[in-house]
């Protein structure tokens, strides 16, 4: 770290790293409930996917029940990529994700409260919405439970995962459709462990295995995530 | 001839094997084409920003 | 220990003229052992067991799936040193890895797939080796594609650069993510992918040369790319003017 940030570190008149991290998730869920389609749109957009692909295939739920899973999560990670887009736009334009990082107080720590008021207005609300989703498809109703556990957990390493890229396209022209080639191959593992943990459940069979694996990512994504975003960031302030 | 038409036949999987040999060097002599085409493109811009560039103060 | 030979690495005209000077160094032995490897694969080697004449493609299917693979972790590699210690070259060595690797990807796939139409009946399986494969290819062609997105090569460098680490961190992961989700969805065992069960000499050393050679090969690719992307990080600098006179 730098020496001015070192300096800053030591004073006690300005907020401490947690108070301000505590601070910026205030501020982006009072501004997000200002603008409520923000919070919408992602969930329109899941029950509209979710919608497709019965269209597609049958109106019968004994054969949609095989693919519910995955249509669950392809449809969640698709939505969660779209709010993507608004995770750092707003505050890249008006300047405030310039003073997070010069504020002198830890710009991952700042960047993990972003992440993490995104996905309680994003990834949570979907996980809620699920079941609705899960049922249309033919999931039986034991398994909703196990749908919204999964997702809420899948959601969040999204979330973290899709922080990195979306602080490496904020400079680019053409961020949205790059920022969802950039997430997709590394979401891949949450996806392979979600989908897989959903089946289970919906098979009423223990689900605990492939949990415990996506929580693991998830954990890695807190630790490991904010700082890669951190970097990019620093990044394209440049 | 029949010896090289039985190699080219290879045992029947000639439909197979060709054109993955064919795909394999023809990528091995593409990367050979660009980057020479790099180095060229790479060349010329050099060149042009020299030349537009003023003359640099030369400190005796 | 002397780090002098680490800086001087970093100065772009001494790469730039020892990029020329050793790039025949890699490139003639290069093509000696390629063609001898063809000779080993396609003439020497016996034909296999299982496979018949059909095992012969494994003497570019390996290659260029190995070289996808080791491209992509060298591309990260030098994208990290890049990164940590600014180095311009090093981030050169990047750019100039990924569309040789995402080609060979290609490649493998290409062969991978030509390869299994006889072995297991389709073109495409769902299968560990193959899907990682294309994944690797969306991990290549996302690094290229957030390069191209910007404007200022120094800023593409540092983003790429960051999304190369993270990529090299993440494909163990996928690719044991991927291994895991077939094992699931195992079909018999009759019909999965299988190799030729008998590794004679004569035909493993063809392979091994075939390696080698490819290996030597992309030395003297990335080496003539990496005069290009080094000239074009170089603003103001006389040596340009020397070297584009020479």
């Amino acid at each position: 770290m730098n020496a001015t940030a070192a300096v800053l570190d030591s004073r006690t008149d300005i907020p401490s790293a947690l108070d301000v991290a505590g601070l910026a998730l205030a501020r982006d869920l009072r501004l997000a409930f200002r603008k409520r389609d923000e919070i919408v749109q992602p969930l329109a957009f899941f029950a509209v996917v979710t919608t497709l692909f019965p269209l597609a295939i049958t109106p019968e739920l004994s054969r949609l029940r095989e693919s519910a899973p995955g249509v669950l999560w392809v449809a969640a990670l698709l939505a969660a990529l779209l709010a993507l887009e608004h995770l750092f736009r707003e505050d890249a334009r008006d300047g405030t994700l310039e003073q997070y990082a010069l504020c002198g107080r830890s710009l991952t720590l700042l960047l993990y409260a972003k992440t993490a008021a995104h996905w309680l207005l994003t990834g949570l609300p979907l996980a809620l919405l699920a079941p609705f989703a899960g049922m249309a498809l033919g999931a039986p109703a034991h398994a909703l439970a196990g749908i919204v556990i999964t997702l809420a957990i899948g959601t969040f390493a999204l979330s973290l995962i899709g922080a990195i890229s979306a602080a490496l396209t904020l400079g680019t022209r053409r961020g949205g459709m790059l920022l969802s080639l950039l997430t997709l191959p590394l979401a891949v593992p949450i996806l392979i462990f979600g989908a897989q943990a959903t089946e289970l459940a919906m098979r009423a069979q223990s689900f605990a295995a492939p949990l415990e694996l996506l929580a693991a990512f998830a954990v890695l994504g807190v630790t490991l995530a904010p700082l890669a975003a951190a970097a990019a960031v620093r990044i394209s302030l440049e | 001839m029949t010896a090289l038409m039985h190699f080219l036949a290879m045992g029947g999987y000639a439909r197979f094997l060709w054109p993955c040999y064919g795909i394999t060097f023809a990528v091995v002599f593409l990367n050979i084409y660009w980057a020479r085409r790099l180095n060229a493109r790479a060349r010329t811009e050099a060149k042009r920003r020299l030349a537009t560039r003023q003359e640099e103060v030369v400190y005796e | 220990m002397s780090w002098t030979w680490f800086h001087r690495f970093g100065s772009p005209p001494h790469v730039y003229r020892l990029a020329r000077t050793l790039t025949p160094w890699f490139a003639w032995p290069a093509a000696l052992l390629m063609l001898a490897g063809l000779y080993g694969g396609l003439v020497l080697a016996p034909p296999d067991y299982q496979q018949g004449e059909g095992f012969r493609m494994i003497y570019v299917h390996v290659p260029t799936a190995y070289l996808s693979i080791m491209i992509y972790t060298t591309m990260g590699v030098a994208a990290a040193v890049g990164l940590i210690w600014r180095m311009k070259v090093a981030h050169a060595v990047a750019a100039s890895c990924a569309p040789i690797g995402a080609s060979f990807t290609v490649a493998a796939l290409a062969t991978g797939s030509l390869f299994g139409r006889p072995m297991w009946g389709t073109y495409w399986e769902w299968d560990p080796r193959l899907t990682s494969e294309l994944l690797l290819l969306f991990l290549y062609l996302g690094y290229m594609g957030l390069r191209s997105a910007f404007d200022d090569v120094q800023r593409a460098d540092r983003a790429s650069a960051l999304l190369a680490v993270v990529g090299l961190v993440d494909v163990p992961i996928v690719h044991y993510s991927v291994t895991w989700w077939n094992s699931l969805h195992q079909a018999p065992s009759l019909l999965r992918f299988g190799r030729p069960t008998i590794y004679t000499a004569s035909m493993l050393v063809p392979l091994l040369i075939m390696i080698l050679g490819f290996t030597l090969y992309f030395v003297a690719i990335l080496l003539m790319r990496l005069r290009g992307e080094v000239l074009r990080r170089e603003r103001a600098a006389s040596w340009v003017r020397e070297a584009l006179a020479s």
